[in-house]
C-alpha cells in the first residue's frame, strides 16, 4: 500500500515523536504545533516557511521549532508529513518500534494474567515510545492535545498519568475539527479530560476508580475532539452561565448513603456542535501563545493518587519550553521549609513543661535553644512523629508555653498582647 | 457607608502607607498596606464572617504567630491581638459567629482564639503539621475539621481532646476547603477528595484529579442557588482546573487553564511557571482570585472563561489572600514562599499585606451571575 519508504509503519511527527493513524491528521498536527507563527498564529506548511514567514512579515528570528523535542528543533530541516525526514532517523524510528513489539509480544508470551500491565502496554508505541525515549518535551503536554494521542493509538486505555480520564476518542474521529479562531493554546480541553472524570451516565462507579478506560465508550458525546489541530475549540460555555441548568438536584444524592455517581438528571444535553467557535479565555492568550504545553514535570509526580511512596521523588523542573519554578523535590513548598532547622517547634519535653511556665513571658532565649537541640532533624517531615513527643498523650488543654515569641531570628522581642491560656480541666468549659 | 464599598479616594485614607510616595516594585498596585504585618511569611488570611460588624482580618505566619486586625471603614488597619504557636502557622479561619479563630500550626496542634478574652487554649492535636483547618457549622452538629501531614483528617468537637472522627486520607493533606454540606481536600501525589457532611463528614468520591501536577490550593464555588456545586484546584505548575461534581456534561463543563506564567514570547526561552498559591472565590459574583509565586494576582469569570484582569508584579510571591464578607475587600499577602529555595530567602526582607477594593473589578464578564 502506498509508497514502500514510507507506509511501513505508521506516521508519526519527527518534530515531537508523536504517531497519527493518518498522515493528513499528522500534517493538520505539525501546523498547528510546529508551523505556527507565536505572533500572529498563522499556520505556515514547514519550518523552513515559518522562519521566513516570521522574518518577512514580524521582522523576528525564530530560533527552532516550536514544540519541537529537543534534537528535532531544526528550523530549516524541510519536513512535511512524512516526507523530508533525514533517513537516519527513519531507521532509528523503526528500529525503536520493533524494539517495542518484541518486548511486548515477549510479555504477553510470559504473562498468563495479562491484566494489569498489558492493558497499558497495549496502547501501542505512541505511549510507550516517547515516554520510554525522552523526557517528553512538548511530547505529553498536559491538556492540549488529548486528542491526538487517542487517535494516534487507537485504543481506549492509557497508561496513568498521562492523560489521566481521557475517554477514549474513537478512532476515526475524524478531522472535523472546525477551524477555529486562532484559540488560545492555553484554553485547553479541560473538556476532554474532565468528561472522562465524571461520567454521570456511570451510576455504581465506585469513587476513586483509575482511569477506567473500558468503560468510556459510554461518552459518546464527546463532539469534535480537539484534534489534529491541537486547536481547542471547546465549546465555552455559550453566552454564559448556562451550564448549570436550573434543575436543582441533589449535590450528595442521601446523605447517609454511600457514593453513588449522582446522575439526578442523566440526560446529557446533546452536546451541541454549534458553540464551537467561541474561544476559551480569549483574554488569556497573552501569556500562553505559541506555547502549547509546559509540560514539566510529567515525570514521577503523575501518578494516579491512590500510590503512596515515602520517599520524596523529584519533579522535571525544566524542559525545552518552559521552567516550573519550584523547588525540585515533590513535596509541598511547606514541607520544604519546615524541614529546615531555623522553622522546627521549640516543643518542650514534658518534664520541662512548668518550668517554661514559669519564665513566661520573659527572655526564654536560653531555655529555648537548649530545648530546641534535642529535636534534631525533620519537625516539619511529613513522614515521622516529634521525637520525645507522645502523640496523643498530651494533657488535655494545658498550653505547652505558646506565649514565648520564636526566637530563631533573635529579633527583637515584639510587643504581644499575648495572655496565658488558663488551664482547663476535660470537659469543663471555657 | 464603608469606603470599601465605593471607589473613591482609596489610598487617601491609608495609614499603612508610610508615606512612601514613589511605587517600587513591594506596592505596584498601590493598594492599602496593613500595618504591622507580621515578620515571616504569611500563610493564611481570613476576613471576619458577616455575624459580625465590621471586618476584621486574621493572618497567620511562620513566625509563629497569626495577628488580628481591624479593617476600618476609612481604609486604616488597626492591629488588635495576637496569638502564637510553637510552630509555623499554617491555617487559620473564624466560627461562623466571628467570636473565636482557629488556628492550625507545624507545631501538631490547633488552638481555638476566644477574641473577646483573648485566651487560646489547644483544641486538637496530630502526629503531623496542621495544614488545613475549617469550622464547619451544620444543622445538627459543629465542629473543626483538620487535615494534616499525618495523612488523617479529623473532626474536632472543640470540648473534647479526641477527635469526634478520624478519616485516612491516601495522601499527606495540601489543602480543603469546606463550603457546607460539602468538603475538598486535595493531597500529595495528586489526590482528591470530597466529602459530604450532612449528618456527620463521610468521603463521597475519590476523584482522579484534572491536574498533572502538585495540588497546591482548592476553593470550593456556589452555584446560583448558593449551593457548593464545584471546586477549583491549583497546581504548581501555574494551572487551575475548575471541576464540577455533578455537570449536566463534564466533558463542557470541567475545563483547565493556565495562569502565573511568564510571557513566553520567544519560543526559545523557556517560559516561567510559577505555583498557584491561593484562590478565593467573590462571594457576590462569583468570580475568582488567583494568586501566585509570580508575585501577581489575578481576577477571572470562570463562567464566560475569561481573564478580568491581572496585576503588576510584585518583587516578592504572593502566597496567601482573601475576600472580606461582601466581596468589597480583596487581601493578598505578599512573602516569600520558598519557590526557588532557601537561597532566595531574605529574612530582612519585609512581608506585607495588601488590601484591595474589589466591588468593582470582579463583576463578571457577561450576565451576572
Amino acid at each position: 500500500m502506498g509508497r514502500k519508504k514510507k507506509k511501513q509503519m505508521k506516521p508519526w511527527c519527527w518534530y515531537c515523536n508523536r504517531d497519527f493513524d493518518d498522515e493528513k491528521i499528522l500534517i493538520q498536527h505539525q501546523k498547528a504545533k510546529h508551523f505556527k507563527c507565536h505572533i500572529c498564529h498563522k499556520k505556515l506548511y514547514t519550518g523552513p516557511g515559518l522562519a521566513i514567514h516570521c522574518m518577512q512579515v514580524h521582522k523576528e528570528t525564530i530560533d527552532g521549532v516550536p514544540n519541537a523535542i529537543p534534537g528535532r528543533i531544526d528550523i530549516e530541516l524541510e519536513i512535511y508529513g512524512m516526507e523530508g525526514i533525514p533517513e537516519k532517523d527513519m531507521e532509528e524510528r523503526r528500529r525503536m518500534l520493533e524494539q517495542k513489539n518484541q518486548e511486548t509480544q515477549k510479555k504477553k508470551q510470559n504473562q498468563d494474567d495479562s491484566d494489569e500491565y498489558d492493558d497499558d502496554d497495549e496502547p501501542g508505541p505512541s505511549f510507550q515510545q516517547p515516554a520510554a525515549r525522552q523526557p517528553q518535551a512538548g511530547y505529553v503536554p498536559p491538556m492540549t492535545q488529548p486528542g491526538m494521542l487517542p487517535v494516534g493509538s487507537g485504543t481506549p486505555a492509557l497508561p496513568p498519568g498521562s492523560y489521566s480520564g481521557i475517554p477514549p476518542m474513537m478512532p476515526g474521529v475524524p478531522p472535523m475539527i472546525p477551524a477555529t479562531p486562532p484559540v488560545m493554546p492555553g484554553m485547553p480541553p479541560g473538556m476532554i479530560p474532565m468528561g472522562g472524570m465524571m461520567p454521570p451516565m456511570m451510576p455504581g462507579v465506585p469513587p476513586g476508580i483509575p482511569p477506567p478506560m473500558g468503560t468510556r465508550p459510554a461518552i459518546t458525546h464527546m463532539p469534535q475532539l480537539p484534534p489534529a489541530a491541537g486547536v481547542l475549540p471547546r465549546p465555552a460555555v455559550p453566552a454564559g452561565p448556562s451550564v448549570q441548568p436550573d434543575v436543582t438536584k441533589p449535590l450528595f444524592p442521601s446523605a447517609g448513603q454511600s457514593q453513588q455517581t449522582v446522575s439526578g438528571s442523566p440526560h446529557t444535553p446533546p452536546s451541541t456542535t454549534s458553540d464551537l467557535a467561541k474561544p476559551t479565555f480569549p483574554a488569556y492568550t497573552q501569556s500562553s501563545t505559541g506555547l502549547a504545553s509546559p509540560n514539566a514535570g510529567s515525570s514521577t509526580v503523575s501518578k494516579p493518587p491512590s500510590t503512596v511512596t515515602s520517599k520524596p521523588a523529584t519533579l522535571t523542573t525544566s524542559s525545552a519550553t518552559s521552567k516550573l519554578i519550584h523547588p525540585d523535590e515533590d513535596i509541598s513548598l511547606e514541607e520544604f521549609r519546615a524541614q529546615l532547622s531555623q522553622y522546627q517547634c521549640s516543643i518542650p519535653r514534658q518534664g520541662q513543661t512548668t518550668s517554661a511556665a514559669a519564665s513566661v513571658g520573659g527572655m526564654m532565649a536560653p531555655q529555648q535553644h537548649s530545648m530546641r537541640h534535642p529535636i534534631p532533624g525533620q519537625y516539619g517531615g511529613p513522614q515521622q512523629g516529634m521525637p520525645g513527643y507522645i502523640p496523643g498523650r498530651i494533657p488535655p488543654y494545658i498550653q505547652a508555653p505558646p506565649v514565648v515569641p520564636p526566637v530563631y531570628q533573635g529579633g527583637p522581642p515584639r510587643p504581644t498582647i499575648v495572655t496565658r491560656p488558663p488551664v482547663m480541666s476535660p470537659g469543663g468549659h471555657y | 457607608m464603608s469606603l470599601f464599598g465605593t471607589s473613591s479616594g482609596f489610598g487617601t485614607g491609608g495609614t499603612g502607607v508610610f508615606g512612601s510616595t514613589t511605587t517600587d516594585s513591594h506596592n505596584p498596585m498601590k493598594d492599602v498596606e496593613v500595618t504591622s504585618p507580621p515578620d515571616d511569611s504569611i500563610s493564611c488570611l481570613a476576613f471576619s464572617p458577616p455575624t459580625m460588624p465590621g471586618n476584621f482580618l486574621i493572618g497567620g505566619s511562620w513566625a509563629n504567630d497569626v495577628r488580628c486586625w481591624e479593617v476600618q471603614d476609612n481604609g486604616q488597619t488597626v492591629p488588635k491581638a495576637q496569638q502564637m504557636h510553637t510552630g509555623p502557622v499554617l491555617d487559620a479561619c473564624w466560627s461562623d459567629d466571628g467570636s473565636k479563630v482557629f488556628t492550625a500550626s507545624c507545631d501538631k496542634t490547633a488552638k481555638m482564639w476566644d477574641l473577646n478574652s483573648n485566651q487560646a487554649i489547644q483544641i486538637a492535636q496530630h502526629d503531623g503539621p496542621i495544614k488545613a483547618i475549617h469550622w464547619i457549622k451544620a444543622p445538627n452538629y459543629s465542629c473543626i475539621m483538620t487535615g494534616s501531614w499525618d495523612k488523617t483528617l479529623k473532626f474536632w468537637d472543640t470540648r473534647s481532646p479526641n477527635p469526634m472522627m478520624s478519616l485516612q486520607m491516601p495522601e499527606r493533606c495540601y489543602c480543603a476547603d469546606v463550603v457546607y454540606p460539602m468538603a475538598v481536600v486535595a493531597t500529595a501525589e495528586r489526590g482528591l477528595i470530597v466529602y459530604q457532611l450532612e449528618n456527620q463528614p463521610s468521603e463521597f468520591r475519590r476523584i482522579e484529579s484534572p491536574l498533572k501536577h502538585q495540588h497546591r490550593c482548592v476553593a470550593i464555588f456556589k452555584d446560583k442557588q448558593n449551593k457548593p456545586t464545584g471546586f477549583a484546584l491549583g497546581s504548581i505548575e501555574g494551572r487551575v482546573a475548575i471541576h464540577y461534581i455533578n455537570p449536566p456534561n463534564p466533558a463542557k463543563d470541567n475545563f483547565t487553564f493556565k495562569c502565573h506564567r511568564s510571557n513566553g514570547t520567544n519560543t526559545t526561552t523557556p517560559q516561567d511557571i510559577y505555583a498557584v498559591n491561593a484562590i478565593a472565590f467573590h462571594p457576590v459574583h462569583g468570580t475568582l482570585a488567583t494568586v501566585g509565586s509570580d508575585g501577581r494576582f489575578s481576577f477571572w469569570d470562570k463562567d464566560a472563561r475569561t481573564k478580568l484582569k491581572t496585576s503588576e508584579q510584585l518583587d516578592q510571591p504572593i502566597t496567601a489572600c482573601c475576600f472580606n464578607h461582601n466581596g468589597n475587600i480583596f487581601a493578598y499577602a505578599s512573602s516569600y514562599d520558598w519557590s526557588k529555595g532557601h537561597e532566595y530567602y531574605n529574612p530582612q526582607k519585609k512581608n506585607y499585606i495588601f488590601l484591595r477594593n474589589a466591588a468593582e473589578e470582579l463583576k463578571p464578564r457577561n450576565k451576572k451571575w
